[in-house]
């Protein structure tokens, strides 16, 4: 008998899962995919993959997967399946009427990080040059949004510094906010290589983490810090570090604003910020803050790694901030083994903040109000374009609730259950006149979307991520779209249905009109790629196959100087009391990815069935909870039921919970802070109460929770 | 600058709650704060006229005018600035310059 499994024919891709993009090699038999195996030539991962992409797979093929496209006058109605045409017009007309009855203004469009750099362009220029308006964001804004501004501020560009093989040179690695292991096991791997080397190894996270001590890896110095107090912490890491004397003072004068270094050693160098002042605020020994200070900036090549534990937080772009302060006063910056590096946690999350899909910046973070930028843009796409910043995805909520904005385009975003204070969001979907939701599956969002157009999975279509380190990587086509169109399809047939003429014979035109639109991208092209097979940006004439390291003669900023930000920790206005004692921080587990669209799909759901509240054992003993036991979290925002796990791993004081399933809804008790810069959701902090839940035993879900079909609703 | 243009769904409808807006507009005050005075006022001037949408600064001056209850001083300084076209930067709008 034939091997089932021998594959006939292979087609190179990138994984769509985590920031890291590993190269995939997919193979597939008689039009199926049998199997997933990682790259060798694969610049980012060298062969090496973890068990999301190399197994969790199934997901593109799930009973549930929407296949036709569905519309329906109101949320109550049961969905009417349409030809594609149909759906368009039906869009098209919807979204023309509520302009033409509440302004230019009043509809607007998200685009998701789990789309190509192709896609993503396109839903930006629909919005801009199609509706007309700026209202345009994407869902780095609920994540990495606060990097794009802090380290812009700092060191000029809002993106890692260093290629990923950097870390293999890193003396001293500092991890913040980011549990590598888990979230980006690739290159967690390759930073436990370092490790095993000699590196030196700080970890700032509320909890102990895989990364913190695990196989082949334990931190020398862990501040398992109070959730909320990262501000406090880095400021007073920077107070060791200028008390000391410990910077790079010839660094400094060289490559930096030195009026403003002195200013920012005023601010940090005040007692306020000593490691004996901050220490029991942070909830650390002060020793271990000055431990960190001397390790990082004896170097001598140092390396940050970060992650949302920094960005998510209502100090979020001032987290960010601080670290580029710390990159730039040590002088790690600019060479191999160093640099300040975020973590991102979706496959294109760079790509979505590279291509324009922000409110106040083109593609190549330009400013909407810079008048030559925006004239580039109108030479292009043939279209006046808004002079001024749209609204942003928090702000569009907003304004939807307070009845100023009517209408969205989604794609490949579940705001429903990924943003924060759930019940503000279905308070602001249900406002709306016109949601088109396009989707693989009929998401939390769905429920309150009135045109669904059946997107493509990253398996299915042509394009580019972006991935963490910079780094542009070819998505391949291995087999056909489900439901007819890939996305960039679908996007430009909806832009032609609302009546702007525009084409592409492939995504790879797309890219080129990339490239002319935005320097950093200037001599990427899917030639390139092709040949080389992927390349970091920036990539121009005088760095044709792209750049590793950033920053190695001067910063991207106006005058080529690095710039210290005034980081003032000012304390969350969430805060602990009486009624909720205690705070809830949340994370991600190896084998699943984000709110578990697709690996909840996949028989990876067999490593993790449910989330679990960790709870410390005193916390557990003054509430009566036994490990095992079901209980009810409450914050000011709501409440939901978890099964309780007795854990070494928190803090008394603090709980933690993942968020990959729908059916523990963790956003339902988070709260609507934001970042001050970005509007960032403050997910990383939320007082919570937690009592003891009384629930019948037939009905505590056991098994592993299988594929989720959807009901689908028709009139058949 | 001017958002005129942009009322198009009639004067009564807010672009979103004050309350949402007073809340923001603090928090950027609260980075702001150490900075001097003017670098201050410049600087919340900036990151308004950056990053937030014509009507959501014309609700906050609007708020201004009629009392600015609920906002820091010095967010009300900064705010101020907007309506001054001597503050008018072309092609700089990013943070407060040294």
């Amino acid at each position: 008998m034939p091997n089932p499994l021998k594959p006939d024919r292979s087609v190179i891709t990138t994984c769509a899962y985590c920031g890291v993009g590993c190269g995939f090699k997919a193979e597939m038999r008689a039009g199926k995919i049998v199997r997933m195996t990682p790259w060798k030539e694969g610049k980012a991962n060298h062969g090496h993959s973890c068990i999301k992409g190399r197994f969790a797979y199934d997901y593109y093929n799930a009973p549930d997967r929407v296949r036709t496209p569905l519309i329906r006058a109101s949320i109550d109605d049961p969905w009417t399946p349409v030809s594609w045409q149909e759906a368009f017009d039906y869009a098209a007309s919807a979204f023309r009427r509520i302009q033409a009855k509440y302004g230019v203004k009043s509809l607007g469009a998200v685009s998701s990080s789990r789309c190509t750099n192709e896609e993503i362009f396109l839903v930006q220029k629909f919005a801009r040059a199609v509706l007309g308006n700026n209202n345009i964001d994407n869902c780095a804004r609920i994540c990495h949004s606060p990097t794009q501004f802090g380290l812009t501020n700092t060191i000029g560009a809002g993106a890692a510094s260093q290629h990923f093989d950097s870390i293999l040179q890193a003396d001293v690695i500092m991890v913040v906010g980011a549990n590598p292991t888990e979230g980006h096991p690739v290159f967690g791997s390759l930073m436990k290589r370092r490790i095993r080397q000699g590196a030196k190894l700080i970890v700032i996270d509320p909890r102990k983490t895989e990364t913190v001590e695990s196989a082949h890896c334990k931190a020398d110095v862990h501040l398992a810090i109070r959730p909320g107090t990262n501000v406090a912490i880095l400021d007073s890491i920077a107070h060791v570090v200028v008390r000391e004397k410990l910077y790079n003072e010839e660094f400094v004068r060289a490559r930096c604003e030195v009026k403003e270094f002195e200013n920012w050693k005023a601010l940090v160098g005040s007692d306020k910020y000593t490691p004996e002042a901050i220490g029991p605020l942070a909830g650390v020994d002060p020793a271990d803050i000055r431990k960190a200070a001397r390790m990082y900036a004896g170097g001598p090549n140092s390396a940050i790694y970060y992650g949302l534990g920094v960005t998510e937080h209502s100090q979020g772009s001032t987290g960010v901030m601080c670290l580029g302060n710390l990159g730039l006063s040590c002088g790690m910056l600019g060479r191999e083994g160093v640099g300040v590096n975020p973590l991102r946690g979706q496959g294109n999350v760079q790509g979505g903040s590279c291509l324009g899909s922000w409110p106040h910046v083109f593609s190549g973070y330009r400013f909407v109000t810079d008048y030559e930028t925006r004239s580039s843009f109108e030479a292009e796409w043939g279209v006046p374009l808004d002079s001024e910043p749209g609204l942003r995805l928090p702000n569009m909520l907003d304004a939807a609730v307070a009845g100023s904005f009517k209408g969205m385009y989604i794609m490949g975003e579940d705001p429903v259950q990924s943003d924060p204070n759930q019940h503000h969001v279905i308070a602001a979907m249900k406002n709306m006149e016109c949601v088109v939701l396009h989707d693989l599956f009929l998401n939390e969002t769905s429920k309150y979307a009135h045109v669904f157009f059946p997107g493509s999975s990253s398996l299915e279509k042509d394009g580019t991520f972006t991935n963490a380190e910079r780094r542009v990587s070819r998505v391949r086509k291995v087999i056909e779209p489900l439901a007819g169109y890939q996305d960039w399809e679908i996007t430009v047939k909806f832009m032609n249905a609302m009546g702007y003429a525009v084409s592409y014979d492939n995504p790879g035109q797309v890219l080129d009109e990339i490239a002319r639109l935005s320097p950093a991208y200037r001599g990427m092209s899917f030639a390139l790629i092709d040949r080389i097979g992927s390349a970091q940006w920036p990539c121009d004439e005088t760095a044709p196959e792209g750049t590793e390291i950033l920053h190695r003669v001067k910063f991207p900023r106006a005058n080529g100087l690095g710039a210290f930000m005034l980081t003032e920790y000012v304390p969350t206005a969430e805060r602990t009391n009486d009624k909720y004692p205690l705070l809830l921080t949340t994370g991600r587990i190896l084998s699943q990815y984000n709110v578990g669209t697709q690996t909840r799909r996949t028989p990876n759901s067999m490593w993790h069935p449910e989330d679990v509240l960790e709870i410390n054992e005193q916390d557990a003993i003054a509430r009566g909870v036994k490990d095992g036991d079901f209980v009810r979290v409450s914050s000011r925002f709501g409440q939901i039921e978890l099964r309780a796990k007795i854990s070494e791993r928190v803090n008394p004081g603090i709980v933690y919970t993942t968020f990959h399933h729908a059916k523990s809804k963790s956003n339902a008790v988070t709260s609507d802070l934001s970042d001050w810069a970005t509007n960032c959701p403050e997910y990383k902090v939320t007082a919570v109460d937690i009592v003891r839940a009384v629930m019948p035993v037939a009905e505590i879900p056991r098994a592993a929770e299988m594929p989720r079909v959807e009901e689908m609703e028709t009139t058949e | 600058m001017s958002s005129s243009q942009t009322h198009s769904q009639g004067p009564d409808i807010p672009i979103m709650a004050l309350d949402r807006l007073v809340a923001m507009a603090n928090q950027i005050g609260d980075f702001f704060a150490p900075y001097p005075p003017e670098r201050r006022a410049e600087g919340i001037r900036n990151h308004l006229r950056t990053y937030w949408d014509p009507r959501m600064r014309e609700e906050l001056l609007e708020l201004i005018d009629a009392d600015g209850s609920g906002l820091a001083p010095h967010v009300i300084e900064g705010a101020k600035l907007l309506r001054e076209e001597s503050h008018v930067k072309p092609g700089y709008y990013g943070p407060p310059k040294a």
